[in-house]
């Protein structure tokens, strides 16, 4: 049963990691006439230059404020849609959530960079209905790329709680009530540990491709806008230097796994 | 219209073109009217980086058949065997191309042409006549203190070190004073709002109000300005970021009779003058150049051989180079 | 009136509030594809010409249809298959295990242009040609570490006894799988599927390395165009898309019940 999903993966995307892994280690992309050689310089250059742990860092605090920004707003939202609203409703919200997803990721951040811009669609709004001059501009920084991002993200949280939220029975939360337990114990100590699992799958799904995601920062950030992403992505679109976004991308990878790692005994306590 | 010897094997071949996408080569119009003469069709892909199209050539021999090189990136390319010599026996419009053009030693050394010269326009100060008055005539409008805040630049690089290398009087393919281009660079950085990187997003800043003053491209200025905005595009007297951009043909392209009687049609008068009243870079064929309007956008900025003469071209830069400009302008970036 | 209604209540604001969030985009992009400015200028001058410029671009509605038939291909090979193995993780215990699930997540973590690029090196090596075969693959590689994480969530909370209790009354596995597990996490399918729907039909970099020239799809045509100008005729063709799949999703959620009421 697991066979096909994984070799799947290995064809499509585990093989042509492991040609990218290989070209980290080397001088040059070895394809058409280049002479290139083995070498660790690649790796050497993440911690050569201040820049690149300096840029990963200000990357995973984002990623962390986005994630946790999703979190406190999804989860809520969340619990709202699977325990108060019943019948047909909740379907139909449930769809309306997922339904921005389906628009084009490009079209949806240049709509928001005409909504947040100074003249933009709430610097109208606010000209409009206030007697006061209230000059708003919010675009080309970083709470614009956090907007931005949580916008993009948050459906995944909301979702993935819901379908954990969801599985909890009623009764249980029935019987607790009738023992005389009060509401907030049992949201505390029943409600959110068992949807604990569908919190953190909503919060991995976020948090990792966040990391090193450059299109939100590039358009929303402007001069602000440079992230580790976009410095990766800059090795591929500005310059030849494959080796050195692929080693980048792998030293962002190890990173995120060891973060995972690292609070994956906090996660299993939880269950 | 001359399409090629009578003598030419012509059966019906498909051509896959390279380029940017809306530059030219995908005019519905002028892919009609090929197909009308010569029996082939053409279909296009599109790259978004001049590293891109590289790539692209690069993993997939055979794929193109024309493919738009800038001339800073054609000797690169030809070293790679990316692309391939083009006989021009037998295209009869390259007669009349400029001359520093056909003879440019990074696109045709020796005059065997590798690339053949299409269009060529600069980056150069655009400003909003509207609220700039009056129009500047210094580079160093970018840095005036009036404009903090209101400024805008390309996020690229290679083209900010060769701006500020032309504020410090420099030669932007050889910049001997790096400080004094990075002191120029920091000091640019507070300056502006934000950095565009496609005619897309210029259009809408400007439109917006989100800056006043910027470098932009020649032909996207003509563009703009035939749409209306309230452009004023200055070359100024430090000069302006010119560029050539050719059409070569991939070295495994099978299709190199259609292939080359498609680039002879793409510099013929009969295309440019109706692609350039919608607003394009300017010929490199001197004939089609000629053949424009008074009031053609390219006529009235470059059309002075003054203002042409403060232009420098762009040439190759090593990688090295790249890699360097590029961790400097990152940084530049980031030290905010 | 008790608290809990006065919560109940604030409770469907909360999440009226944050439809109105994720809606805002939309919104903006449907009032622009019917404004007349070029440059998303305000206020609205009302037109339908980006509409009716659409109707004549074919190459749009080529590539949307390109996109939308990916997508579902995707959706489906990447459903069945994920949910298969999400399964498999789930009821076996094996040595190696805690290893396949970490590998779900270069997929996600590297950006995807890194995944592009080297799947495009590795077609060029191996001699695999670009098209449609090889765009699909991509895709439905990538939407599987959703499908799966989704899937599995749900599965946690499922009760594995119920699935011994089953066996111990006779049932084989494929029964038990059909009758007693999949009813559980068919919400959970559901949701990987849609996430994979999305993931393939705004997936820009593999469509855009690994297509054949002249058969670019929706992001793609998108992409390239930002470089030279971005008519609102995206925004029309965005605006349709979105009316259309709404009109779908509502009509499904009416004759469809799934999540179900519990």
């Amino acid at each position: 049963m697991l066979a096909p999903a994984y070799l799947w993966l290995t064809a499509a995307i585990f093989l042509p990691l492991s040609a990218m892994l290989f070209f980290s280690f080397v001088t040059k992309p070895p394809i058409g006439l280049a002479e290139w050689h083995l070498t660790f310089g690649n790796y050497d250059e993440f911690f050569l230059h201040p820049l690149y742990p300096y840029l990963l860092g200000r990357s995973l605090l984002m990623s962390a404020v986005v994630t946790g920004l999703c979190a406190v707003i999804g989860y809520p939202c969340a619990f709202v849609l699977a325990k108060v609203i019943k019948g047909r409703a909740r379907e139909a919200l449930f769809l309306l959530i997922i339904l921005p997803f389906w628009s084009n990721g490009l079209v949806r951040v240049f709509s928001w960079a005409i909504v947040l811009r100074g003249n933009g669609v709430i610097a109208y709004i606010l000209k409009s209905v206030l007697p006061f001059e209230v000059p708003f501009d919010v675009m080309f920084s970083v709470p614009a790329i956090v907007i931005g991002l949580v916008h993009a993200y948050l459906p995944y949280v909301v979702l993935s709680s819901y379908l954990a939220l969801q599985a909890i029975d009623d009764s249980l939360i029935e019987a607790a009530r009738s023992l005389g337990a009060p509401a907030r114990t049992i949201l505390w100590r029943l409600v959110l540990p068992l949807s604990l699992p569908g919190l953190v799958a909503g919060a991995i799904l976020t948090f990792v491709p966040v990391t090193g995601s450059f299109m939100e920062p590039r358009i929303l950030g402007g001069r602000n806008g440079t992230f580790y992403g976009t410095v990766i992505e800059d090795q591929f679109t500005a310059v030849y230097n494959w080796p050195l976004g692929a080693a980048l991308s792998f030293i962002l990878l190890a990173v995120v796994l060891g973060i995972l790692g690292l609070a994956a005994p906090l996660l299993r306590r939880a269950q | 219209m001359v399409l090629g010897l009578t003598g030419m094997q012509t059966h019906a071949a498909e051509i896959r073109v390279l380029n940017w996408k809306g530059y030219g080569t995908d005019e519905q119009f002028a892919i009609d009217a090929f197909a009308k003469k010569t029996g082939n069709t053409v279909v296009h892909d599109y790259f978004t980086s001049e590293q891109e199209m590289l790539t692209k050539l690069r993993t997939n021999p055979g794929a193109y058949d024309v493919v738009l090189v800038n001339s800073a990136f054609s000797k690169q390319a030809r070293d790679e065997g990316l692309i391939d010599r083009i006989d021009t026996k037998d295209m009869p419009n390259v007669a009349d191309l400029s001359p520093n053009m056909a003879k440019n030693p990074d696109i045709a050394p020796g005059g065997v042409f590798y690339g053949v010269p299409w269009v060529w326009g600069v980056t150069s100060l655009g400003v909003n006549k509207d609220s700039v008055n009056p129009l500047p005539d210094s580079i160093a409008v970018l840095w005036d203190p009036k404009y903090k805040g209101k400024v805008g630049l390309r996020d690229d690089g290679t083209e900010a070190i060769q701006i500020c290398a032309l504020a410090t009087g420099q030669n932007i393919n050889d910049v001997r004073d790096l400080d004094a281009v990075k002191a120029k660079l920091k000091s640019l950085m507070s300056q502006i709002k934000t950095l565009w990187s496609s005619e897309n997003d210029w259009n809408q800043f400007f439109a917006a109000g989100d800056f006043t003053v910027s470098t932009y491209w020649s032909g996207g200025a003509g563009r703009s300005i035939s749409k209306g905005l309230p452009l004023a595009y200055i070359v100024p007297k430090e000069g302006a970021v010119g560029w050539l951009d050719t059409l070569s043909i991939p070295t495994a392209s099978k299709n190199k009779d259609a292939a080359r009687a498609f680039i002879n049609w793409m510099i013929d008068p009969a295309f440019y003058v109706p692609w350039a009243a919608k607003g394009s870079p300017v010929s490199a064929n001197a004939k089609a150049a000629a053949a424009l309007p008074d009031t053609n956008f390219n006529r009235v900025t470059l059309g002075d051989p003054a203002v042409v003469a403060r232009v420098q071209f762009v040439q190759p830069l090593s990688e090295d180079t790249k890699k360097k400009y590029l961790e400097i302008w990152q940084e530049a970036k980031t030290a905010q | 009136m008790s608290l809990l209604r006065t919560l109940a209540i604030a409770g469907r604001v909360y999440v009226g509030l944050i439809l109105l969030f994720l809606y805002v985009p939309i919104l903006v992009m449907a009032t622009m594809s019917f404004n007349q400015s070029e440059y998303y200028q305000l206020p609205v001058h009302f037109t339908l010409d980006w509409y009716r410029a659409l109707a004549k671009d074919s190459e749009i509605v080529d590539a949307a249809a390109l996109s939308l038939g990916l997508a579902i291909a995707t959706t489906v090979l990447a459903s069945t298959i994920g949910t298969a193995a999400a399964i498999a993780l789930f009821r076996y215990d094996f040595p190696g295990k805690s290893v396949l699930q970490a590998l779900l997540f270069p997929p996600i973590a590297i950006p995807w242009l890194i995944i592009g690029i080297s799947m495009l090196i590795f077609c060029f090596w191996v001699g695999l040609g670009r098209g449609t075969p090889a765009v699909l693959l991509g895709h439905v590689a990538l939407a599987l570490p959703y499908v799966i994480v989704v899937v599995g969530a749900r599965l946690r909370t499922f009760d594995a006894t119920l699935e011994d209790a089953a066996r111990s009354l006779g049932a084989n596995t494929w029964q038990v799988t059909r009758h007693v597990t999949l009813p559980w996490i068919a919400s959970g399918i559901v949701a990987g599927g849609l996430f994979a729907f999305a993931v393939s039909f705004d997936q820009f970099v593999v469509s855009y390395f690994l297509a054949r020239p002249g058969d670019a799809t929706l992001p793609v045509v998108i992409y390239t165009a930002i470089r030279k100008g971005f008519t609102p005729e995206i925004n029309a063709i965005s605006t349709i898309i979105i009316v259309i799949s709404m009109t779908i999703m509502l009509l499904a959620s009416r004759y469809f019940k799934f999540g179900g009421e519990r």
